[in-house]
């Protein structure tokens, strides 16, 4: 790996490690979501830092490119997020169904409710 | 306002042509019943339907499809303290004229879910061969994953005892509900049985399993049903 090769990584491990956390500071993003994206950009870092890593991965997978060993990683974790996304959408959805269901309950009593009043204003 | 224990839960979407007819009957029939109509975000005039008639329902501010619906029923008929809860079709297949007939053996203790079948006297509608094929695979999957013999998986003619009522208001399948509904409630312990009834083709409208999408239906249910079973081993295991 080069030198410029190196710098680039780095550069682009603390640029999304600088952008979660700001994000996180700002409270766009909320921690439990930001977990797996610190992961990420620490990991990149690592790799970036210490490139030996990357050699020895090669050399146990029997790669021939470096370069892919490290889209490989980035590719698993591009996955990871992915999926817990899913898993994140499928909470949601559970919830906003429940929230849903409830506000139709509500919605139905408070109807009612309005009815009976409307009634009583009628007879006073 | 509570008259009767027994609640007639009726889903409705995009029922314009039908609800009124099916309620109207439901009414003259079984005048002794109570009944909640869901009304699921309908896009139609389903909703101003329900309200000029007066009739007893709920709408949910968003379309949660038939299973999130139906449980909003479930939660209603338990919140309220009904014994029986009965699903309907909103759109006219199932004839109230059989209501008791499903209701008997829950509220005898018999059952805890008694579902409508139409292919036990083979009487009346019996749906397309290719249909009535999906339905017995359905049928044999969920015998042997659970070993309930249920002929008519995919009825939603079915009458519910008060704790699977409280089990549905908390669990209950999302998308396409009726065979996984039988499922998770076996495995769970409760007693499913069927009583034979006779259904009519619908009304109007158009059925929420449309034929481009069967295969899509039948590789998601029988998915669902797997998992269930997969999972209710694990549940099991960590009880016992």
């Amino acid at each position: 790996m080069s030198a410029v090769n190196q710098f680039v990584f780095i550069l682009i491990g603390l640029c999304i490690l600088l952008c979660v956390l700001a994000l996180l500071k700002k409270d766009v993003l909320s921690v439990k979501y930001s977990l797996l994206w610190l992961l990420c950009g620490s990991g990149l870092l690592l790799i970036a830092v210490f490139p030996y890593i990357i050699y020895v991965i090669r050399d146990i997978f029997d790669m021939v490119m470096p370069s892919n060993v490290v889209f490989m990683i980035l590719f698993g974790f591009v996955l990871l997020l992915l999926l817990s996304h899913s898993i994140a959408v499928t909470e949601l959805s559970h919830k906003s169904k429940r929230q849903t269901q409830s506000i139709a309950l509500l919605e139905k009593r408070v109807r009612e409710l309005e009815a009976q009043l409307h009634n009583k204003d009628h007879e006073a | 306002m509570k008259h009767s224990d027994v609640l007639v839960i009726i889903p409705c979407y995009n029922e314009e042509a039908n609800i009124q007819k099916v309620i109207q009957r439901l009414i003259d029939t079984c005048p002794d019943v109570d009944y909640l109509v869901v009304n699921d975000c309908s896009t139609d005039r389903s909703e101003a339907i329900l309200q000029e008639n007066h009739f007893n329902y709920v709408t949910l501010p968003v379309n949660l499809g038939i299973g999130g619906g139906v449980q909003t029923g479930y939660r209603y008929a338990r919140d309220n303290g009904y014994k029986i809860a009965v699903q309907m079709d909103g759109d006219g297949q199932h004839s109230p004229d059989y209501l008791e007939s499903v209701i008997a053996p829950v509220r005898s203790g018999e059952l805890d879910q008694c579902i409508g079948s139409r292919f036990l006297e083979k009487e009346g509608f019996q749906s397309s061969p290719l249909r009535r094929f999906g339905i017995r695979f359905l049928s044999t999957l969920i015998y042997l994953l659970s070993g309930v013999k249920v002929h008519d998986v995919t009825s939603g003619f079915r009458a519910t005892g008060p704790e699977l009522t409280a089990f549905f208001a908390d669990n209950y399948a999302a998308d396409y509900p009726e065979p996984e509904a039988i499922m998770t409630a076996t495995l769970a312990g409760f007693k499913i049985g069927e009583a034979p009834v006779i259904m009519n083709e619908r009304l109007g409208g158009i059925s929420s399993i449309r034929s481009f999408k069967s295969a899509y239906y039948m590789i998601k249910v029988s998915l669902a049903l797997v998992i269930d079973r997969m999972s209710c081993h694990r549940k099991g295991g960590s009880h016992a």
